[in-house]
């Protein structure tokens, strides 16, 4: 309520941020547990005296540094860039919490990216036990900065104790803070396999690519064994209706969820059956094949997380539209026109109620709802009567637990009704309420919704 | 008319403002250094990668000196992340904004900074497999790194006026705004890129000395080459830097002509400092760096006098409630120097590498 709103056409700024944090966190994950994989891998090469291997390792350490130094560290920034843009207020809520551990985080960020271009560039400089110790070094920066992000990720979700008494360690030690991390250390190592499966999948020596191929997937099946007893754990410290959006209450939700497992089964089932069993037949095409399954397992895994914390941004503290839940009572008197700072009118304006209709939509709704794009509201309310959208606006919360009430007065409600009711062009049955002659509330629910 | 600002987050600060803003100024140091080098290294390496086509120590020149580049651009994202959160913090709710009003172009920065990147490692990698195209690489990874210069001159600018936010929100749809292209933007964007231009002068100069064993001829050159970047860019700025001072608003250059004591000492020292850096720049390397990293300091925190300045009618970040979270603040303190510690430890041997078995 407090900043411009901004929206992106058809995306919406949820996709916007959502299509970054996917990629983003694809890569994040294997800056972690590729940290892991490579000195593990390097030292196994040592002690084997095993030429080959290293040689492997070196050759995978360049690809790392492109991938992870570059795309992992950039579009980290672009989740900043990206949440501050569409969600200011929570943003910078978070900040408040938690500006020290972004610090910690920032000075383990700096850690890392230091000892992965001294281990990167240290290949033919250092001995192996400094070079070593460097790959752990890295590992070490890469999980923590792992830590501290995850647990401010968890709290958005779970804020727990802090709501009744705030400090950065309630905050941080929030209930799904701990399993999120397992989850997500796991899913680290799977997909430092996935990538290692795609270099290696390259190497022309067929001894090694067999050898190295095996080991990769075993990492792959290592990492998708501990996620789903993680995660069990993880889905038992969520809301109760997070757990039930995710559960059947929207179905949706329930159909992604439903994709997340079924993407990860089958990652377990080509690695096995594939890469682990059959190493030899192994190709690029098929590490390809894994990745992509990988990757969609991440993104359908994101949304849901991300759909589940609806109608919050903040659980329990904040909803999406940046309203704080204190402030509910407040706004509803005073109005969200009244409330906000950037819209053109304070007031629902006699002479172009639609355009006010629209102001309370951007201010309101838009943080979810583009017009004509992703979660459109044009489709949603398509084919609804003037009492059937005033009745949804007055029951937004009771019918669908995942969006927040609407606030505003009367004449805000109204004026937002009409603007949704002109969006779509009418069947002639019904005379479409015009602004100041309407029905209140309606007495029967029209076209009654899901319970 | 009352300017539209938003109302800052109702949480308390973590921690004093004055300590926010000391951290704030003192990370932007940090970051300044790599960009500098980042931004001025980029252009001279363009230069040299057209000249030598013909130039020999050009094209040498250009071969050796952006090995050094990876890091650079590293640790310029690297080390410009905790300004930008500190920023967050104190004005949010100017930044915020600024950057929304201006979404689209300052969302564009994450992709232009992704693309400069691999910009760099292309170049970088496979300088002498792209021939004559390597010089297009380059030139547009510079290219792209002064939109992102721009765009943050003209996000940083907007943010120090609150009193436009409301006209500019009216002006056009939010996010669509491209700046202002003011003369004060341009001038102070002259500014900071003379900077780089001279300071990746320096670098250049440092750098040339350590292929002295390996190329004696290539490094005198190129010493020499570096310092006249140096000086030139240096030189300029005593003209850009008064364009920029004139064309900040009456009431605000004021504070730096005598108006207030601190602020007109500052700039003073500064001024004497870069003149002193040039002077020395032939006889010792390490002196000029000492004294122009000096400069640089001190005109961030210049910079930072003009902020306040700017805001002194619409918002004090000292009037914010503070609550410090000093337990939390220690850790960072002591995993600070753990990690400086650590980064040191890991550098000694990558340049003492002698000790290997
Ligand atoms: C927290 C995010 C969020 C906010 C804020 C939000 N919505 Fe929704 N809305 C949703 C989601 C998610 C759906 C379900 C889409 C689906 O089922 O595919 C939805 C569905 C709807 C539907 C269709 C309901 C149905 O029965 O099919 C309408 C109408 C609607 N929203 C109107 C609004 C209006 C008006 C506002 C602003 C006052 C608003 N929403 C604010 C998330 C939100």
């Amino acid at each position: 309520m407090n900043y411009p709103v901004w929206e992106p056409p058809m995306l919406g700024g949820g996709l916007v941020i959502g299509i970054i944090a996917i990629l983003h966190v694809f890569v994040s994950h294997f800056a972690v547990g590729g940290g892991l994989f490579l000195p593990i891998t390097e030292r196994k090469a040592y002690r084997e005296k095993n030429a080959a291997l290293l040689d492997y390792v070196k050759s995978h350490s360049k690809f790392f540094v492109l991938v992870v130094l570059v795309f992992g560290a950039v579009s980290g920034v672009g989740i900043w860039w990206s949440i501050g843009l569409v969600n200011p207020e929570a943003t910078a809520t978070l900040i408040h919490v938690f500006v020290w551990g972004w610090a910690i985080e920032w000075v383990f960020f700096i850690v890392e990216i230091a000892a992965a271009f001294i281990y990167y560039y240290g290949w033919d400089r250092l001995d192996p036990k400094t070079h070593l110790m460097v790959g752990w070094i890295y590992f070490a920066s890469a999980w923590l900065s792992l830590f501290v992000i995850n647990g401010i990720l968890a709290f958005m979700l779970t804020p727990g104790r802090w709501i009744e008494s705030p400090s950065f360690w309630t905050a941080f030690f929030n209930p799904s803070m701990l399993p999120s991390c397992v989850v997500r250390t796991a899913v680290s190592v799977a997909l430092a396999g996935v990538y290692g499966l795609v270099t290696a999948s390259t190497l022309r020596d067929i001894a090694l690519r067999t050898e190295v191929v095996r080991y990769a997937a075993k990492w792959v099946l290592v990492g998708t064994l501990i996620i789903p007893l993680a995660g069990v754990w993880y889905i038992s410290t969520l809301p109760p209706m997070a757990r039930e959006i995710s559960m059947g209450a929207a179905p949706a939700v329930t159909i992604f969820a439903g994709l997340s497992i079924f993407f990860s089964a089958l990652v377990v089932t080509f690695t096995y059956f594939g890469p682990y069993q059959h190493p030899r037949y192994f190709n690029l095409t098929f590490a390809f094949v894994i990745a992509v399954l990988a990757l969609s397992t991440t993104g359908v895994t994101e949304w849901v997380r991300e759909a589940v914390r609806k109608p919050y941004i903040i659980y329990n503290y904040m909803y999406a539209n940046t309203l704080r839940v204190a402030d509910l009572s407040r706004v509803r008197q005073q109005g969200v026109l009244e409330s906000a700072r950037f819209v053109r009118h304070h007031q629902v304006d006699p002479l172009k109620p639609l355009e006010s209709g629209r102001e309370v939509f951007r201010v309101q709704c838009a943080s979810c709802h583009t017009v004509d794009g992703y979660n459109s509201i044009r489709f949603a309310v398509k084919g609804w009567s003037s009492d059937m959208i005033e009745y949804q606006l007055l029951h937004l919360n009771e019918l669908k637990g995942f969006m927040p009430p609407f606030v505003g007065t009367d004449a805000e409600r109204q004026a937002l009704r009409d603007w949704l009711l002109s969006l779509n062009p009418q069947p002639a049955p019904r005379e479409p309420g015009s602004p100041g002659v309407q029905a209140e509330t309606p007495a029967a629910s029209p076209g009654a919704s899901k319970p | 008319m009352n300017p539209v600002i938003p109302a800052p987050v109702p949480i308390p600060l973590p921690a004093p403002a004055w300590l926010v803003q000391l951290l704030l100024v003192f990370t932007f140091i940090l970051h300044l250094v790599p960009m500098n080098l980042l931004v001025g290294g980029a252009v001279i390496l363009s230069i040299s990668s057209y000249l030598g086509r013909r130039h020999t120590h050009h094209r040498e020149l250009a071969r050796r000196a952006t090995r050094a580049m990876p890091p650079v651009v590293a640790f310029t994202i690297t080390l410009g992340v905790a300004p930008l959160l500190f920023l967050q913090l104190l004005y949010g709710q100017l930044f915020y904004t600024s950057s929304v009003l201006m979404a689209w172009s300052w969302l564009a920065i994450v992709l232009m900074v992704m693309l400069a990147y691999y910009g760099i490692y292309w170049f970088t990698m496979q300088q002498e497999e792209l021939g004559p195209r390597a010089f297009w690489v380059i030139l547009l990874t510079a290219l792209l790194l002064l939109y992102v210069m721009k765009t943050f001159v003209e996000n940083i600018s907007l943010m120090q006026q609150p009193q436009d936010f409301y006209a500019r929100f009216l002006a056009g749809a939010v996010g669509n705004y491209l700046g202002s292209n003011s003369p004060l933007v341009f001038a102070r964007l002259t500014h900071f890129f003379l900077a780089a231009l001279a300071v990746a002068g320096l670098g250049l100069a440092i750098l040339a000395r350590s292929w002295k064993a390996e190329a004696p001829e290539l490094a005198v050159w190129a010493h020499r080459y570096g310092l006249r970047w140096f000086q030139a860019g240096t030189g300029l700025q005593f003209l850009v830097g008064l364009w920029f001072l004139f064309s900040l608003p009456a009431e605000i250059r004021g504070i730096f002509l005598g108006g207030d004591r601190l602020a007109t000492a500052l700039l003073v020292v500064a001024v004497v400092l870069a003149v002193l850096a040039m002077a020395a720049a032939r006889k010792s390397l390490a002196a000029s760096s000492v004294a122009i990293l000096g400069t640089v300091s001190l005109m961030a925190v210049i910079r930072h006098l003009v902020r306040i300045a700017y805001l002194r009618p619409y918002f004090d970040p000292h009037t914010l409630p503070v609550e410090g979270q000093w337990t939390v603040f220690a850790i960072f303190a002591v995993l600070l120097v753990a990690g400086i510690a650590t980064v040191g430890w890991m550098l000694f041997h990558f340049f003492h590498p002698a000790r290997a078995v």
